[in-house]
């Protein structure tokens, strides 16, 4: 047996209520009593019903608060022990006027927290894959949910796999159900994207979609997530956690698939733009043989004119250097009319010789009756030397 | 050609091809045998699309045994 101190057993009772869950995160309704502000801003109260009463702090609250005695409301917050005074307080979060609905509350208060921890981020919403290949599906396996996400994929885009992770959908089991679907689906080899469904209900029916650890299980899972829970009037926590928010789960099965009539179209003007390619391509080519045969046969013309001109520069060439050109110049050509023998100089012809002279149209015959050695002063009465 | 090619694979083959055809600087019979390789896929991507069966596989959870509970709301 030993003796403790106030000090000991009150922090002993503070910590045995910190560990415990419910208390650590709880909402009390009642009528508010004993209200005052300190001058540090802080709210001191009691909220009491019928038969009980429980002291209240709210520290700075951020917003203002319109609190009097006599309002009936509901606050958020933790049940601890304040060592110094002994006093079993609820520490204060959060106050909402009486009437609002507790669900409402719940929803508002989770939504600004895990806003506020980013886990709504637009830059954080992956992009959904164009053409995945499993799709994970988290729902009831009966019902018509699964019923219509499998009939939606199957006319839209049959070249999948759905791989449903079955679970609960409302009731106590939803929240682990659901997160362990997930789970399931993460562990899964090749999963390309995540459905997350359940058909239109009361908000109570759709609460395990406003819950905390089904939000984290989403926004953890390795896929990219679609929620299409309940109406396109309904917005869960899901929704907003989630990488695309569908309105219903007939639109999340639509999202997550392209259409095939599209595709078919799309192949379609493809194959035709393959087609005029091609035809553009030979057109091309086709121009291209042409302009180069073109190229060709004026490329001989030209050649050919160029061998007409030559050849007869060579004719004009060969005329001038026939004796006969020669001849038609003015020169003749004497011979020996008894040898033939062509007489180029002086010393070959004597007094009295025959000779055969040969102009451009015939020949006569003559005697030698002189001769004189040099050609001086005879030059000038030559022929031109041009033909 | 691939037979084993998936949807997706011979729809972004066939647009490369559409665009190289487009884009010229082909020879004759590269033109030719583009021409070929994309018709070719074009017949694939159709074959997918319309010989397609949905497969639906279901894992095992703790769920999936259970008793069912559907999406109406429970009496």
């Amino acid at each position: 047996m030993r003796v403790y101190s106030v000090g000991e057993i009150n922090r002993y009772l503070r910590e045995l209520l910190e560990a415990n869950a419910v208390l650590a995160d709880l909402w009390v309704s009642g009528e508010v009593s004993n209200f005052s502000e300190s001058a540090a801003g802080h709210l001191y109260f009691t909220l009491k019903d019928e038969s009980s009463q429980l002291r209240c702090v709210f520290f700075r609250p951020k917003t203002a608060v319109d609190l009097e005695n006599g309002t009936a409301v509901m606050a958020h917050g933790r049940v601890s022990l304040y060592e110094v005074s002994g006093a079993l307080q609820l520490y204060v979060d959060l106050v909402q006027p009486e009437g609002v609905g507790l669900l409402h509350l719940e929803f508002e208060r989770l939504k600004a927290k895990l806003e506020e921890e980013g886990l709504f981020e637009p830059a954080r919403k992956r992009p959904l894959p164009a053409y995945p290949r499993r799709i994970g599906v988290v729902t009831s396996p009966t019902g018509a949910v699964l019923h219509d996400i499998v009939s939606i994929i199957t006319r839209r885009y049959p070249l999948v796999e759905i791989v449903l992770s079955p679970t609960q959908v409302q009731g106590d089991g939803a929240v682990g159900g659901i997160v362990n679907a997930i789970a399931a689906l993460d562990n899964t080899e090749g999963i390309d994207v995540i459905i997350v469904a359940r058909g239109g209900g009361s908000i109570e029916d759709l609460w395990a979609f406003n819950e905390e650890k089904v939000a984290r299980a989403i926004y953890g899972s390795r896929s990219p997530v679609i929620s299409g829970v309940g109406h396109d009037t309904d917005f869960t926590i899901a929704d907003f956690v989630a990488d695309v928010r569908a309105p219903t789960p007939s639109a999340a099965a639509e999202l997550a698939v392209p259409d095939r009539a599209d595709l078919q179209a799309q192949v379609q003007s493809l194959t035709q733009a393959l087609g005029s390619g091609l035809t553009r391509y030979l057109a091309l080519f086709r121009q291209r043989l042409d302009e180069l045969t073109r190229t060709v046969s004026t490329c001989l013309t030209g050649s050919l004119a160029i061998s007409h001109e030559r050849l007869r520069a060579r004719e004009l060439e060969l005329a001038s250097l026939s004796p006969l050109g020669t001849l038609r110049r003015g020169y003749a050509l004497v011979q020996q009319s008894s040898t033939g023998a062509v007489v180029s100089r002086l010393e070959q012809v004597q007094r009295g010789d025959t000779i055969d002279v040969k102009v451009s149209d015939g020949q006569f015959r003559s005697r030698v009756t002189g001769s004189k050695k040099g050609l001086q002063g005879w030059m000038n009465s030559l022929p031109s030397s041009k033909p | 050609m691939d037979e084993q090619l998936t949807f997706e694979q011979a729809l972004e083959r066939l647009e490369k091809i559409v665009l190289a055809l487009q884009d010229g600087g082909l020879t004759l019979e590269e033109s030719i045998a583009l021409y070929e390789e994309g018709m070719g896929l074009a017949r694939i991507c159709n074959e997918r699309l319309n010989a397609a069966d949905l497969k639906i596989t279901q894992l095992q959870t703790e769920f999936g045994q259970a008793p069912q509970n559907g999406d109406e709301p429970l009496p």
